[in-house]
């Protein structure tokens, strides 16, 4: 018998990437953190809770759909979508942040903070934060708060506080850079909840535990709607964290993975945000992981038209995924994901976020190599009310 | 034996306490950066950490962050930074040299960090690096190269022992919690945790992370093995730099270097 997937060990590493490098006054907070989780990860009320708040509060289980036109449009397999975008908030980021949030609590934190790209982290985090009435600030790199003015409002309406940060390329990375400044500086009250799988262990491991759920939603979902699992399941990749939620529970099956990251403006002009296609190992913001780097180890600056894929790092198990074989990583660029948000929005009248969209770019390539008796699956991360400015402006159309 | 390990016990022997200074290398620019460096050691500088410009300084706090920016503005490389120590070494072979920057900076650049002791750099203080680890863990290791560990306030009595074992040369205790040049230090909790860090360590023991004026280097003085100075010389620098005149920078630390040995 094969053994069972059980990444990562007890020093946080997922085969060699990962880790905890970090400055020594973090240390300890990340120690008591690891330890905190170990107690309450096999603490029936502690599960309750969450369970319970995912049920009446985020309305989980999100929906396994049928998408019948797309289905049709490729004639290929059956399509079937993961509606993590009917979420409260929007996206999948909530399942981590409701989790985190009562982490948090029973740590005894009473000062809560995030980073965020297209803001949809930094608005799952005030919302779950409003809830328990924790003070909250969000940081968000300068550029990002331009470009999601939406959520940046959103954030704000929730009673939070939204940080823009303008040093570096004033994008996600460098909020991550400020969020742990900021931990670093208030590390006895504060709890800092990361949004993505990447960071410094326990975090990697954490996020995706939380967000495990939509995957293991999807094996009873996918055995009641089609009687066997998917054949392969497709996610978008950033930090990665609505990827490893989706994947984790099949790595041990016989399942297709397949992680989306952005090519930007194409892979071939190094302007993208692809570090699993075009990256090599390094540690950046905690951990051992491919990131986009120059020949001196500095970190690149990134291009992708969605904020929440714009960041040169990715979570380090998809790192050691993509090493072992067991996931396929491949990358689409901005104009592909154009199309393929019309696309969505106009086939089966879901629009996408950005971010998502970049899943069902490559749907073309993908389902010639099924037949129409296979199924496969599509992670919805996040819906696009966020981007219809962007979108708008992109297309040169005036809203105002 | 490696000059930092022979010029602290020096010191210790002969109950003088030590200054350790920081620059970031190529701020505003190589050749100021080596005209400080002499500058420092004519002032009474016992030991110069030269910063290595990061993209990602996480452990900094805005002033050496932009210093790390304006460097890196200036095109500065690890290959650059190399030329500088060389340069540094025509003219100075005794005053020991620290590398402090990022991991990521010195995995990328593997090959030089064997040559060195050659070279005349005498240790790194990563600041990413988990102090329990010592250098050939991080796959990095050259023999005659000191590695310099921080010790925080949050360090538990555990993992300070596990840090004391692992590294050699000096141990570094931050002042405070929080990034550099933050201005919270508590001067008797220092104290304290730095009285109870030498009963781990037979290393000498210098404090650092937002130590600006000479009250608080004096105070501190008392107990450790010695004070280090960072952002407070790198805002001067970045100051002096209109004018390129560096004496008041120079007057400074000869009156640090007197002050924590009255």
């Amino acid at each position: 018998m094969k053994n069972k997937y059980s990444e990562p060990n007890s020093e946080g590493f997922f085969g060699s990437y990962g880790g905890k490098f970090v400055p020594e006054t973090l240390m300890e907070a990340l120690d008591e953190l690891e330890k905190c989780y170990e107690d309450i990860k096999s603490d029936s009320e502690f599960q309750k809770k969450i369970d319970r708040d995912l049920a009446d509060f985020v309305g989980r289980p999100s929906p396994l759909y049928f998408a019948e036109r797309l289905t049709e449009h490729f004639k290929g397999p059956n399509i079937w979508l993961k509606r993590e975008d009917l979420n409260h908030t929007g996206a999948h980021k909530i399942n981590n942040t409701i989790g985190q949030i009562l982490l948090a609590k029973m740590m005894g934190k009473t000062r809560i903070i995030a980073e965020t790209g297209a803001g949809q982290h930094g608005v799952a985090t005030a919302t779950v934060a409003a809830r328990l009435g924790l003070e909250c600030h969000i940081y968000m790199g300068a550029e990002d708060v331009q470009r999601q003015s939406l959520n940046v409002y959103r954030i704000k309406l929730l009673g939070a506080h939204v940080h823009p940060v303008e040093s570096g390329t004033a994008t996600l990375k460098d909020a991550l850079n400020e969020a742990i400044r900021d931990w670093v500086t208030n590390v006895d009250n504060t709890y800092y909840i990361i949004g993505s799988v990447t960071g410094p262990h326990p975090y990697p491991m954490i996020v995706r535990d939380f967000n495990a759920i939509v995957g293991r939603e999807l094996i009873h979902q996918s055995q009641a709607s089609f009687q066997s699992l998917p054949d392969a399941i497709i996610a978008c990749v950033g930090g990665g964290s609505n990827a490893i939620g989706i994947f984790h529970p099949f790595i041990d099956e016989d399942v297709r993975l397949i992680g989306v990251e952005a090519a930007g403006q194409g892979i071939d002009t190094g302007k993208h945000a692809a570090p699993l296609n075009d990256g090599e190992p390094g540690i950046l913001h905690g951990a051992k992981s491919y990131l986009m780097q120059d020949s001196d180890g500095q970190i690149m600056a990134t291009s992708s038209i969605s904020a929440g894929l714009d960041y040169p790092g990715v979570g380090p198990e998809h790192s050691f995924l993509k090493d072992s074989g067991r996931a396929e990583y491949i990358a689409v660029d901005d104009e592909s994901v154009m199309k393929a948000f019309h696309q969505l929005s106009e086939l089966e009248g879901i629009i996408p976020a950005l971010e998502t969209a970049h899943a069902f770019a490559p749907l073309d390539l993908i389902c010639s190599e099924f037949n129409e008796d296979q199924n496969i699956v599509i992670n919805v991360s996040g819906r696009g009310d966020k981007d219809i400015a962007s979108v708008a402006k992109l297309e040169g159309i005036d809203l105002e | 034996m490696n000059r930092i390990e022979k010029q602290l016990v020096e010191n210790k022997n002969n109950n003088i306490k030590s200054l350790v200074a920081y620059l970031v290398a190529g701020d505003p620019n190589m050749d100021d950066t080596l005209s400080l460096m002499h500058g420092f050691v004519d002032a009474g500088v016992d030991v110069i950490e030269v910063g290595v410009p990061f993209s990602d300084p996480i452990a900094e706090g805005p002033i050496i962050q932009s210093a790390h920016d304006r460097s890196l503005a200036n095109k500065t490389s690890f290959e650059g930074i190399i030329d500088l120590i060389s340069n540094f070494r025509k003219k100075n072979t005794n005053t020991p040299i620290v590398l402090m920057g990022y991991l990521n900076s010195f995995l990328k650049n593997q090959k030089a960090f064997s040559r060195f002791d050659d070279i005349g750099i005498d240790g790194v203080l990563i600041v990413d690096a988990p102090g329990e680890y010592s250098l050939k863990d991080l796959g990095i290791s050259n023999a005659n190269v000191v590695s310099i560990s921080l010790v925080s306030p949050t360090t538990t009595k555990e993992r300070t022992k596990k840090i004391c074992n692992a590294s050699s040369g000096f141990i570094y205790y931050v002042t405070l919690k929080g990034v550099t040049g933050s201005s919270n230090v508590d001067l008797e909790e220092i104290k304290s945790n730095v009285i109870d860090l030498q009963k781990n360590t037979d290393l000498p023991v210098m404090a650092g992370f937002g130590i600006k004026n000479k009250e608080q280097a004096e105070s501190i003085s008392k107990v450790a093995d010695g004070v280090v100075i960072g952002s407070y010389l790198v805002e001067s620098i970045f100051e002096a730099k209109k004018t390129t005149d560096y004496k008041k920078i120079y007057n400074y630390l000869s009156e640090i270097k007197s002050v924590i040995n009255k």
